[in-house]
């Protein structure tokens, strides 16, 4: 379903990640684990055409997102007029092949109220069937949507946020979800309950690529898991070889963790 | 001072503000979403001004008005929405952008006031007003343009508003000037929304042209002065909601009619100032504005 290939990427002119190939079939869950700060964000903000891709090629479904080539050096610090420099891959693009993104921490619009966020949201479908159940199941993954529902984005909770952010993804009808720490930050029950959505969405068919600080909850939903160290997939963990900590801190770390 | 002279200066106050809030609504509209202060705005007022004098030389009476404003309106949309693309996209991702923008948008105010002296020359002209004649309101007379120029920009602002609130693209919009790049991951074309901000703006400042246009005399010019009106209004307000500037609007309408009545027009533009410069000691963040801008 997704593949991508050798792709580069970061913030210009700092490189943030490398090569890195990731695949992920239809009706999978994919995990990405690694340290802070490594570039797991860097990565899916760049395969759902939100930064420039720099080398390396993104497909979905087959077809091809970015443009073809390598990103062209900048002509002059000074030069900078972005008509004649084309975006190199667009998130709306993204957006309707079915490839839908929840951003880490997603701020959404704070002054606009939940209703209002919802109301606009199924436009990210482009027309694919299937908006009636994904509100359905959204609503009730989340009953706090309706609760919440004449409230401006900046009087919720950040779990309530998060919440929201998911809700429209889902209305979105992804073909693959892309879902970005969901449950950073929050509370210990809100995180059992947002995991728990997760994986009911899991459940109603939607593959998914999952990142997440804890292992436990990630490896008990995906199926494979991926160790993201310093810009590179260092490796591939399959779920029946359920890794011990030992090995992943050696992975992550090389021998400095003993 | 009688109450009939009172009357008779509020009322000319509340016209005012009605064409200001007309002219800062395109101003702050396009400040909270694009993030600039688009110093074209003047410009856009006095050419929305002359392209309906133009279509109004074809057609008489209120109906060659309604024709000539929605002509106005309706090119002055179009260049906006392409002005987008020439003046702002473009350094869209420099750090610098705010200080780009004044250049750019000073630069277009002259390109564009100079091609209206070129097209129209310098003489002075005025719109046929939409109706002629004195109505009478609450047993006050006024006169008629001046009453449907009030009721037009309070109409066009309603519109404006509900456009924001209630439609598809009007919430996209709001969308995209809070969070744009969660906008982006939701598959708007955040540059097309960003660019019909800026159509809506030369639109609004059309509309509020043709009737200073129908008002007072104009020339090539003339949009200078409803620029800096603009920019005290929405400085004065503040920009936290869509209806911060038009209040504002309104009370700076009404209280430059009373200068003027008391001071003389001399003094009105330093009372304005003046009244902004306190306000802005007091609560830097105008009048009714939050830290945060929004639409
Ligand atoms: N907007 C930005 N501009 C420049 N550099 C950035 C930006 N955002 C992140 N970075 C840098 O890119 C690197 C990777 O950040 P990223 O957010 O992708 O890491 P991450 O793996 O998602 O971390 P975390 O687990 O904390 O979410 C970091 O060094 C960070 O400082
Ligand atoms: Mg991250």
């Amino acid at each position: 379903m997704l593949q991508v290939t050798g792709l580069s990427g970061g913030y210009p002119p700092v490189s943030v990640f490398r090569d890195v190939d990731l695949t992920v079939g239809e009706d999978e869950a994919v995990g990405l684990f690694g340290p802070n700060g490594h570039g797991k964000s860097t990565l899916l903000s760049t395969v759902a055409g939100l930064l420039d891709p720099w080398r390396g090629e993104i497909r979905f479904d087959g077809r091809r997102l970015n443009a073809p080539g390598d990103m062209p050096a900048r002509l002059s610090r000074h030069v900078n007029y972005d008509l004649f420099r084309p975006r190199r891959m667009r998130a709306r693009h993204a957006v309707r092949a079915g490839l839908i993104y929840v951003m880490q921490g997603n701020r959404l619009f704070p002054e606009m109220t939940v209703d209002e966020v919802l109301g606009i949201a199924p436009k990210a479908a482009m027309g694919r069937a299937g908006v009636g159940e994904m509100y359905d199941l959204a609503h009730d993954l989340f009953p706090v949507l309706r609760r919440r529902r004449r409230s401006k984005i900046r009087y919720l909770s950040g779990g309530e946020r998060q919440m929201v952010s998911i809700a429209v993804a889902l209305l979105a009808v992804p073909r693959l979800l892309i879902l970005d720490e969901p449950t950073l930050g929050l509370a210990p029950r809100l995180r059992l309950e947002l995991a728990e959505a997760v994986g009911r969405i899991r459940e109603a068919g939607t593959p998914l690529v999952l990142v997440d600080q804890n292992i436990e909850f990630l490896t008990g939903l995906v199926d494979r898991l991926h160790l993201f160290v310093n810009g590179t997939i260092a490796a591939e963990i399959d779920r029946t070889e359920r890794p011990s900590h030992e090995s992943i801190m050696t992975l992550m770390f090389g021998g400095a963790a003993r | 001072m009688t109450f009939e002279t009172f009357q008779f200066i509020l009322a000319s106050g509340l016209i005012l503000g009605g064409l200001y809030a007309l002219m800062a609504i395109g101003l702050s509209v396009v400040w909270t979403t694009l993030d600039v202060f688009n110093f074209a705005h003047g410009a856009f007022v006095a050419l929305g001004a002359y392209i309906a004098w133009q279509v109004a030389q074809y057609g008489e009476g209120l109906w060659g008005f309604v024709f000539a404003a929605g002509v106005s309106v309706g090119l002055m949309f179009v260049l906006g929405f392409i002005l987008h693309f020439c003046l702002i996209k473009p350094f869209e991702k420099r750090p610098n952008i705010v200080l780009l923008a004044v250049i750019t948008t000073l630069a277009a105010s002259v390109v564009i006031e100079s091609l209206i002296q070129l097209v129209w020359g310098p003489r002075e002209k005025q719109i046929s007003p939409a109706v002629s004649g004195r109505i009478e309101v609450f047993g006050t007379g006024f006169v008629a343009n001046d009453v449907v120029a009030l009721a037009v920009a309070l109409a066009a602002l309603a519109a404006l508003a509900l456009f924001l609130r209630r439609t598809g693209t009007g919430r996209a919009m709001r969308a995209a000037a809070q969070n744009r790049e969660a906008a982006e991951a939701m598959g708007f074309n955040v540059t097309v929304l960003y660019a019909t901000a800026l159509g809506i703006a030369a639109a609004a400042a059309a509309l509020a042209g043709v009737f200073i246009g129908s008002l007072r005399f104009i020339n090539p010019s003339f949009g200078a002065d409803p620029l800096m009106k603009s920019l005290i209004v929405v400085i004065f307000g503040g920009v936290a909601k869509f209806t911060s500037p038009i209040y504002a609007a309104f009370i700076l309408g009404v209280v430059e009619a009373f200068s003027i009545y008391f001071l003389g027009l001399y003094w009105s533009p330093a009372v304005l100032f003046g009244l902004m410069v306190v306000v802005l000691l007091v609560k830097p963040e105008g009048l009714f504005g939050h830290r945060r801008k929004t639409l």
